[in-house]
């Protein structure tokens, strides 16, 4: 009885085989700022964004457009793949910072 | 700064709160004690705080992805304990089983809120200007987010047997659901589920960002801009969590004529 919902879910999964591997894109988070602050990258392609938190305190890289969210704890990095995305623009910001920690995503 | 405390903890809380209220409500309409939540705030708090101080390495653990990956498992842990629960919720001898599962998928579900509670507020330790509204912020958060589960808990305990059980299941199918959502979007961002464009963008009509769309996030796993496996999983644990929920009030008709 158990295992079905891990069964099923296991069937639902599709694990994607990268073909290509993603583009990567440094953002460095420093004084609760984003660094660059605004990316742009290719419409339709997958990214990797790598996340450098320089400050002590944690931050959350969060984007309700990209469907993204993730904490980064200080003075570490984290990975988050986002796209492939239609062309436009992307803000995300730092939940926990959020008065200065804003940026922008623009796919083109 | 006291009102983004105030919307980062009542998001965190209101997530476990529902859980707990209904979970709550279960026991009272079985006549189940209730003591089976202190153990199991006891042991999610002491799991959210191994958890929050080991985040460094969970983080850059599996190329990166460690926490998606942890965290993706303990939804799924809570949809397994849920599903189990919808499955053996009846009549007597499955009690200690329904205790059981009962107090496992709090721990967990404690475990997974509790410690972004904990990251987020250790932060402000290191910044005394900000230390005293972020802790007067959380608070309320967690006050709202708390009289919301005693809202629902109320709701359904003051209703019939039968319809309160039709509630609780109801309410469970949605929560297991919003948990496959969260671990299919969690094992999206880490690439381990390959992604795609979104579905539909429905951003407009509810925005995620407001009370209703956090409710409903809260309540059903609601996004704005779903992709198509999210929404396939989604509809898949609906269609599972239904069935096995009508054959247990298939099961409570019987034992409970009313």
């Amino acid at each position: 009885m158990i295992k079905v919902p891990y069964f099923s879910f296991a069937l639902m999964m599709t694990i994607s085989i990268p073909l290509v591997a993603a583009p990567i894109i440094e953002i460095e988070i420093r004084d609760h700022l984003f660094y660059p602050s605004e990316i742009e990258i290719p419409a339709n392609t997958k990214v990797k964004l790598i996340i450098i938190n320089q400050d002590a305190t944690a931050e959350e890289f969060e984007s309700y457009e990209l469907n993204r969210e993730k904490v980064i704890p200080g003075n570490s990095k984290g990975i988050i793949f986002i796209g492939p995305l239609p062309a436009g623009d992307y803000p995300f910001f730092g939940e926990f910072f959020p008065k200065t920690a804003q940026g922008k995503v623009i796919v083109k | 700064m006291l009102i983004n405390s105030v919307i980062i903890i009542l998001r965190e809380v209101l997530e476990a709160a529902l859980i707990i209220s209904v979970l709550l409500a279960v026991s009272q309409k079985l006549q189940l004690s209730k003591q089976w939540l202190v153990a199991a705030l006891i042991a999610g708090l002491i799991g959210a705080a191994v958890y929050a101080i080991n985040l460094k390495m969970v983080s850059m653990a599996f190329e990166g992805s460690g926490q998606e990956i942890i965290n993706a498992n303990l939804h799924l842990l809570i949809y397994g304990f849920i599903f189990f629960l919808v499955a053996i919720l009846k009549g007597k001898p499955y009690h200690r089983l329904t205790l059981l599962a009962m107090t496992s998928c709090v721990a967990v579900a404690s475990i997974r809120e509790g410690s972004e509670i904990i990251i987020y507020i250790h932060g402000f330790f290191a910044i005394p200007d900000l230390f005293l509204p972020v802790i007067i912020g959380s608070i309320i958060g967690m006050g709202i987010g708390i009289s919301v589960g005693v809202l629902f808990y109320y709701l359904i305990v003051n209703m019939s047997f039968n319809n309160g059980i039709r509630l609780v299941l109801f309410l469970l199918i949605l929560i297991a659901g919003g948990m496959i959502i969260q671990a299919t979007q969690l094992l999206i961002q880490a690439d381990i589920i390959s992604s795609q464009l979104p579905l539909w963008d429905s951003s407009s009509i509810i925005d995620e960002r407001s009370l209703f769309g956090q409710l409903l996030y809260a309540l059903i796993g609601y996004e704005s801009t779903p992709t198509a496996t999210q929404v396939y999983c989604y509809i898949t644990s609906l269609i599972l969590m239904t069935f096995i929920a009508n054959r247990t009030l298939k099961r409570f008709k019987l034992s409970h004529a009313s």
